[in-house]
């Protein structure tokens, strides 16, 4: 008698697809390369911040991740599948910067649209109105109309909207513009919850300080390219061990000649030009003989003082432009 | 998805009150306002103000006056005035409508008239229609003074009336005058009798009830349409754009709505006109469903290429204000266009209100079959179709910009 054989153990194959991957992805307008032979992964579960000036290829590259500009060459797959394919942008989950939703309809009837125009039957889009009413903490406003919301519960309702079908990949544009600081850290709240289900999640955002506080990896899209990408804190510490970054606040604004002096010598501003910083190893007296060089090149400064470096520094450094030449 | 669309428009617009407004309660007053008018310029209701003066007193022009204030169309102003150039300056200060002078003897035939109608430049029909009246005067109650202008010619024609003649025409002439013809058509050179259509009511108030359903259909369909752009920019179809509806569902689901908005205002139109004028709808239903369906797909359809073709609601509203007028102006909504020049009455073919105008018309007035409106259908249908396809189309080339 032979011994029975033991089937072979079998193991379910393991997706090992990123979410979202975008490879060698160019895109271009005529001559002009917005987005130039990208490359991006996120996965599950993860939080991406989409860092980058003005006009750097955000809104290209979320054009392209939704399907509605066909890139020159490279590919965009959404869990292992092109984006080509209309059935995989229904994994894909759009919050625009705008409130996308109809004002003169509750809440309610809101997520109820989105639900039957995401292809939902009536009762599937039930079931998720109420899913999506508790997980965006919705249920005790649903009867009211978006016209008497508030910014903060309109960005809720705004998020909501978008993830009716439950998305692989939720897309938010510029999340919590126009929102105060509570209604900022409640929506951040929301999005890290939807994430525990293993959503993947990509934020385009200015707000440097959402970024470092949400995301679980950023990347600066800079002239149609990702930079610098990574957790927050390690690009920081990467580019600014034990550094300090020097906070000049001004009292008025600078002549073209003391504008170009600072400029020359590496600092950026923000505010409007009202605040410069700069990074450096810099220590009380050298932050003495900055202010009395500062004196001595007439600018008034209002404070001078010192702080970590953030996402902020980094993205002031990657985007600062070389001083121009005086014209006087 | 594209009754989930439609639902979403019909609940922003029922909490809409001024929409709401706009589209149905505005459509029939106008409609009301336009028949009270037009139906008076049309019929007997119209009554003008006439200033009346005369430069001669005799027995002759007493019995004219008497004649023109008892004219039941004419409104003769209390005071009679003693000159030509007193007529002239109540006319022109708006006092009266047009201006009545007897400024000689009705009774002697001369080289300058006797009687002068002054019109205000602006009120020309006026003058018109008060020369007819003071015709139908002259040869109604005071039809001797009409032969005893006409004699001296006739005598001279035939080389002179014998005494005998000239006698028993002065006999007949008295008598004429003793005894006035009744008002009455028998005899006269010219009859006119007036067409009743298949309705109750008359042939303007149901052409105006057309033109109004038509002129509010676009300006609704115009308004409704410019959503689409609201969409647009809220980020509504950015959305939409990668589920499963994309921008077809959005542009197909405003067109239904705004055809079934357009329909239930025109039924509305109709209504008032069925109550109050007697225009008689139900007896053709179903054509008249059609008609109305037709008219409002191609308003939908015109309202929806418009607002996909412009970048803001403000281009929107511009282009669509221009085309409506222009569209009402030259298509009959406005005025009929049977009053107009030939080369404009041409061009008035290309607005979707000349076809709608000329369908209601058709079904309601002239008692048209089916086949003799299929004319009028197409290109109403054809401008529905159109106008759906070039939404559809530049929604979709929009969301790759």
């Amino acid at each position: 008698m032979t011994p029975k054989q033991t089937p072979p153990i079998a193991l379910p194959e393991v997706d090992d697809h990123p979410v979202l991957d975008i490879a060698q992805l160019t895109v271009s307008y005529g001559h002009r390369q917005v987005l130039k032979q990208l490359d991006l992964r996120i996965e599950a579960g993860a939080i991406y911040g989409l860092l980058g000036p003005n006009g750097a290829g955000k809104t290209t590259l979320i054009r392209t991740i939704c399907g509605r500009i066909v890139p020159t060459s490279g590919s965009v797959s959404i869990e292992g599948l092109s984006n080509r394919k209309k059935s995989t942008l229904r994994r894909i989950g759009l919050v625009p910067q705008e409130i996308g939703l109809y004002s003169h309809l509750t809440v309610r009837e809101n997520l109820q649209a989105f639900g039957r125009l995401s292809g939902m039957s009536a009762a599937e889009t039930r079931d998720a109105v109420k899913w999506a009413e508790d997980v965006t903490r919705l249920s005790e406003r649903h009867g009211e109309r978006l016209d008497i919301l508030s910014g903060g519960w309109k960005r809720r309702v705004n998020i909501a909207a978008a993830i009716l079908h439950r998305p692989a990949l939720l897309i938010l544009d510029e999340p919590t513009v126009g929102v105060d600081v509570d209604a900022r850290n409640e929506l951040h709240e929301v999005i890290r919850d939807l994430t525990h289900s293993g959503m993947a999640v990509l934020i385009a955002t200015h707000d440097l300080d959402q970024a470092e506080t949400i995301c679980s990896s950023v990347g600066f899209l800079i002239d149609g390219t990702i930079g610098p990408a990574g957790p927050p804190q390690a690009l920081i510490d990467a580019e600014f061990a034990g550094g300090t970054v020097v906070i000049i606040e001004l009292r008025r604004s600078l002549t073209a000649l003391q504008r170009s002096a600072l400029l020359k010598a590496g600092f950026s501003a923000s505010n409007g030009e009202m605040t410069w910083s700069i990074f450096g190893d810099v220590g009380d007296a050298v932050s003495t003989a900055l202010s009395a060089q500062l004196d001595r090149l007439g600018i008034s400064a209002r404070e001078i003082r010192h702080r970590k470096p953030g996402l902020d520094t980094l993205f002031l450094q990657l985007t600062r432009k070389p001083a121009p030449e005086p014209t006087s | 998805m594209i009754l989930a669309m439609l639902k979403v428009m019909a609940l922003s617009l029922i909490r809409d009150r001024g929409a709401l407004a706009m589209a149905f309660l505005l459509p029939p007053t106008i409609f009301v306002i336009f028949a009270a008018i037009f139906s008076g310029t049309s019929g007997d209701e119209l009554r003008l103000q006439v200033a009346y003066g005369s430069e001669i007193t005799s027995d002759t022009a007493s019995r004219f006056e008497t004649a023109i204030r008892n004219e039941p169309s004419l409104r003769v102003l209390a005071d009679s005035l003693a000159s030509e150039q007193a007529v002239r300056t109540a006319v022109a200060q708006g006092e009266a409508d047009v201006g009545l002078v007897l400024r000689g003897d009705l009774a002697l035939s001369g080289d300058v008239s006797p009687v002068l109608v002054i019109v205000d430049p602006g009120k020309l029909m006026g003058g018109a229609i008060v020369s007819g009246q003071v015709q139908r005067v002259l040869s109604g109650s005071l039809a001797d003074i009409g032969v005893a202008r006409m004699a001296p010619s006739i005598e001279s024609l035939v080389g002179g009336f014998t005494p005998q003649q000239s006698a028993q025409l002065a006999a007949a002439i008295d008598q004429m005058a003793a005894e006035p013809a009744a008002e009455t058509e028998s005899g006269a050179v010219v009859a006119s009798e007036t067409l009743q259509g298949r309705s109750g009511s008359g042939a303007t108030v149901t052409y105006y009830a057309g033109a109004v359903a038509i002129l509010f259909l676009l300006f609704s369909a115009m308004q409704g349409a410019a959503t689409l752009i609201e969409e647009r920019n809220s980020g509504i179809v950015d959305r939409l754009a990668v589920g499963p509806a994309g921008t077809d569902v959005v542009v197909i689901g405003k067109f239904l709505f705004l055809t079934l908005q357009g329909t239930l205002q025109v039924a509305l139109i109709f209504v008032v006109a069925a109550f109050a004028y007697q225009v008689d709808v139900v007896g053709v239903l179903p054509v008249w469903l059609l008609i109305t369906v037709l008219s409002a797909s191609a308003a939908a359809g015109l309202g929806l290429a418009v607002a996909s073709a412009c970048r803001t609601k403000q281009q929107a509203q511009t282009v669509s204000t221009f085309a409506v007028l222009v569209f009402s102006a030259i298509g009959g909504s406005m005025v009929p266009r049977f009053m107009m020049p030939p080369w404009l009455q041409d061009i008035g073919w290309y607005t979707p209100n000349a076809w709608a105008i000329e369908a209601y018309q058709g079904v309601l007035w002239r008692d048209e079959t089916l086949t003799n409106l299929t004319a009028s259908f197409l290109p109403l249908a054809g401008l529905g179709v159109l106008g759906v396809l070039v939404a559809v189309l530049v929604s979709r080339w929009r969301l790759r910009l």
